[in-house]
């Protein structure tokens, strides 16, 4: 009897799976019009974009928002008007006025008025969440905000501000996701607490972009619908799903069967295989992320990371043609000064190579002696530990021992932060589309705990922080790139800062998706122009 | 004398004696369970503040200025003293507040109540696969020592106990998803079926079911096929080899020597006598494999990019989340403790012999 039961209880599971699976070939490809992106999603703290500061949110603010300008898509050094029409510099250096696009409106149907570009600077300020800090740097405070964005009449608005700054910065600034216009009559019935509808933003959307959200589920979706109103033009798709497949391997099969349009973050290997495959096209872009190593100059547990012939000595002990060529598989490529290439005021002067000899006439110069050791931190995860590999093997050959520790994320930028390490391989992404961004992390210290790269390195430079400054107040734009130019070359002749590689973006696409651009940062992540044909 | 007739006699007690004892057996058991979840929460709590992670430098990111950085730690309580903190908690709790994330500012409970049902719907299909195959094998490798099912049994428990489970996974997905097209890729639904459905239960199978949507249904029972069955597979290799072992132990005590000379078969043997008496070894077995899964198939849930309570841990665990993390580990407490509950009360009503 129970055998006979056993083995129809089996055989009912087996017809119930098989008829599941059979029934599902079928469905194998993703919705007509709907773009599948399959990616990790997990990283979402708020999809507000006065506080969202993570891949994928930054990634989706360019699709569900709009700013004043912008940079141009196709050549992002260029800013184009979106919800202004033209903008003109204030006499005094200090002021923009701007006129705003008529007809705008946001996906609620209602229409952009002065009052939300007011509303939506004197929120971002208030709130005071993490990106508030790129508002900051046009000296706006929380108290300060209001007397300085202000409705001219019913189609200008003029901002002003208290830095020592130029309008060609504070447009720059301007043009940063958080500067994003948000829809204040939408957000006002969601407004709890004061809070400026933000919880409601976490999950939802109140912009002019060409997408709003649909549904935004937590380890699932995040859902985008089209905005066919929006006032640069609609979408040709009629929705975006951002699906959440942590896992590569998975997004790797996924993209392959076409049950996803485009895929990111694959590994080296894996983007590889995939090479040359007809149904699938690879989008290789440069990325803005810099990587580095940095010695702790302030860590005095061991006197040598602050002995200037060691910072010399490591940049002739990194063989970066090896590490980006043959280990990185050209996800990566040479970029020795701060600003990564196609950023405004970039260089190309990449003047060191692995050179032993060099290396060790620094070291004797500088009296540091074989056997010296080193802690190297890192980031517990590709390709940070196959580079500190890398590095520990051609450290070695000059008699200096880098003990390479991994860490998770979270512990790691911790102890960077706190000047807790002695040395460091990570990387830095610019915060908005200026040279002052990384010149004011890399070139600035102002010895008061501010957190930037070059003070959490214990880098003393009471001089080149004033040329930052300066450089960031300068008016003449090719005065400004020359300014630039000097200040990068001091950071790469003698820092404890040795800037090594730039990434690159590799995205897998279906074939038959056409017109993405990712531009340098990530959110240059244009979808208005996609189509699936 | 039959093993199962001697204990019955002792459970002829007066009524009103019965429902007292049953009473005070279900208040230990509830002091037990309140005490195991408190203690739970003290552990997770004490191992949370060895971990050098930083929430609320996660929340705010490595760029922010240091009056945000600090913003949010006060706004986590981390300027707190640490009794207070977890005094606060536990007082949420008590008001059946679990509190919102610290990395997201989602609340936990909400969150615990999507991310919960998908682990016990995939925990559920894939124990039944588990426990029936297991068991099956168990049993036919008991009938024919050393016979073909047996030495096929031992290959599944020695591969089951000794591949990683993720590696399986992608396996599979690679054979049934890429190449053979049999199965459909990662996921919980189809992208369609996704957001057409109205979620009552949290269980894909009961609300597809709800709405009378039999394409959905198929959908969603074509999701759980693979993962479940790398689940099931790892259950099979477990409680069949526990089951034959219980089963060997049984088949060598006296009473199954004296049937043996009275002319039962080893059929009648096994079935009729061994296999009974081991139930409540099997039903425990079963009970600890299917809390196991319970606990968020953590592996199998990120290959499979199922929305579960292992992947949400595991992410929470990485970011120091410490109000995900207590919610979730007070959901697989007591889940774990209701099964194993459960579990008694069945192992009891199977076996005489633990009837009071």
């Amino acid at each position: 009897m129970k055998t006979r039961f056993l083995i129809s209880a089996l055989t009912a599971f087996g017809l119930l799976a098989s008829t599941a699976l059979v029934a599902d070939i079928a469905r194998a490809a993703t919705p007509a019009n709907v773009l599948v992106v399959a990616q990790s999603i997990d990283d979402i703290v708020s999809l507000d974009p006065a506080e969202g500061y993570e891949l994928t949110s930054v990634q989706s603010f360019n699709s569900l928002y709009q700013r004043l300008i912008a940079s141009d898509a196709a050549d992002p050094t260029k800013l184009d008007p979106v919800l202004a029409e033209s903008w003109t510099a204030g006499a005094d250096g200090k002021s923009l006025t701007f006129a705003l696009r008529q007809g705008a409106t946001f996906a609620s149907g209602n229409p952009v008025r002065p009052e939300d570009v007011v509303y939506s600077l004197v929120r971002a300020l208030k709130l005071g969440k993490t990106p508030v800090f790129i508002l900051q740097t046009l000296g706006w405070t929380a108290d300060n905000i209001d007397a300085n964005v202000k409705k001219l009449d019913d189609s200008h608005v003029q901002v002003s501000w208290p830095a020592d700054v130029g309008s060609a910065f504070a447009l720059s600034i301007l043009s940063a996701p958080v500067a994003s216009i948000v829809d204040e009559k939408a957000l006002e019935p969601n407004v709890k607490d004061n809070d400026f509808g933000n919880a409601y933003l976490h999950n939802a959307s109140a912009g002019s972009g060409p997408f709003k959200i649909k549904a935004y589920t937590p380890g699932e979706a995040l859902v985008f619908d089209a905005n066919p109103t929006a006032p640069t033009g609609g979408p040709k798709l009629s929705g975006i799903i951002f699906k959440d497949v942590p896992d590569p391997a998975a997004r790797r099969l996924l993209i392959e069967q076409g049950d996803a349009d485009i895929t990111r973050d694959l590994g080296a290997d894996q983007v590889a295989a995939l090479q040359g495959k007809p149904d699938l096209s690879i989008l290789q872009t440069p990325s803005a992320e810099s990587d580095y190593l940095g010695f702790n100059a302030s860590n005095t547990d061991n006197p040598v990371l602050a002995n200037p012939a060691l910072w010399e000595a490591a940049r002739w002990l990194v063989d970066y043609d090896a590490i980006a060529n043959d280990l990185l598989k050209g996800q990566y490529s040479v970029q020795q000064t701060f600003l990564p290439k196609g950023f405004p005021g970039a260089i190309d002067n990449n003047i060191f190579k692995f050179d032993l000899d060099k290396a060790k006439a620094a070291l004797d110069k500088g009296g540091i002696k074989a056997g010296t050791t080193i802690k190297l931190e890192v980031i517990n995860q590709p390709p940070f530990t196959d580079i500190a590999q890398a590095l520990q093997a051609s450290f070695a050959k000059a008699g200096i021992t880098l003990n390479v520790v991994p860490e998770v994320a979270a512990d790691f930028y911790g102890k960077v932060r706190g000047r807790k390490t002695e040395a460091a391989l990570l990387f830095w992404i610019p915060d908005y589309f200026d040279a002052h961004s990384n010149a004011s992390a890399f070139a600035f210290n102002p010895d008061d705990g501010s957190g930037t790269i070059a003070w959490r390195f214990g880098w003393s430079i009471p001089d080149l922080s004033k040329q930052t400054v300066a450089a960031v107040a300068e008016t003449d734009p090719a005065k400004r790139l020359a300014d630039y130019a000097e200040i990068q070359k001091q950071v790469q002749a003698n820092s404890p800062l040795v800037l090594m590689f730039q990434a690159k973006n590799q995205i897998v696409l279906r074939s038959n998706v056409k017109g993405f651009i990712q531009g340098l940062t990530a959110d240059q992540a244009y979808f208005n122009g996609v189509s699936k044909d | 004398m039959s093993s199962s007739t001697l204990p019955r006699n002792a459970t002829r007690r007066p009524l009103g004696r019965r429902v007292v004892d049953s009473t005070r057996g279900f208040a230990v058991w509830f002091g037990t369970f309140v005490l195991t979840l408190f203690g739970l929460l003290v552990v997770t709590f004490a191992l949370g503040l060895t971990s050098a992670a930083d929430p609320a430098l996660h929340r705010v990111g490595d760029h922010a200025s240091e009056a945000v950085y600090q913003a949010a730690r006060h706004d986590f309580g981390l300027d707190q003293p640490i009794p207070v903190r977890f005094g606060q908690y536990v007082w949420g709790i008590l008001h059946g507040d679990l509190g919102a994330s610290w990395s997201n500012s989602r609340p936990i409970a909400s969150d615990l109540a999507r991310v919960f049902p998908a682990t016990v719907e995939l925990s559920i299909v894939a124990i039944i696969f588990g426990a029936v195959i297991g068991v099956g094998l168990g049993l036919a490798s008991a009938l024919k020592p050393r016979g073909a099912i047996d030495n096929i049994l031992r290959l599944v428990s020695l591969v089951g106990y000794s591949v990683p489970i993720f590696w399986l996974g992608l396996l599979m997905l690679l054979v049934f998803y890429a190449i053979l097209h049999w199965a459909v890729g990662p996921g919980r639904l189809d992208d369609i079926v996704q957001y057409s459905i109205t979620w009552h239960t949290g269980f894909a199978l009961i609300d597809t079911l709800i709405a009378g949507d039999w394409d959905s249904f198929r959908d969603a029972v074509a999701h759980l096929v693979l993962p479940a069955a790398v689940l099931a597979f790892y259950a099979i290799a477990g409680i069949s080899r526990l089951t034959r072992a219980a089963l060997f132990a049984e088949l060598g005590k006296d009473y199954v020597t004296a049937a043996r000379a009275k002319g039962a078969t080893q059929r009648q043997i096994v079935l009729g006598q061994a296999f009974p008496n081991v139930a409540g070894v099997v039903v425990t077995i079963v009970a600890l494999s299917f809390t196991v899964l319970l606990e968020g198939a953590i592996l199998t849930e990120t290959v499979f990019a199922w929305p579960g309570l292992g992947r949400y841990l595991t992410s929470a665990i990485f970011v120091a989340d410490m109000p995900a993390i207590l919610g979730a580990t007070l959901v697989i407490g007591t889940s774990f403790v209701t099964v194993n509950a459960i579990a008694d009360l069945l192992t009891r009503s199977l076996d005489p012999r633990l009837r009071t």
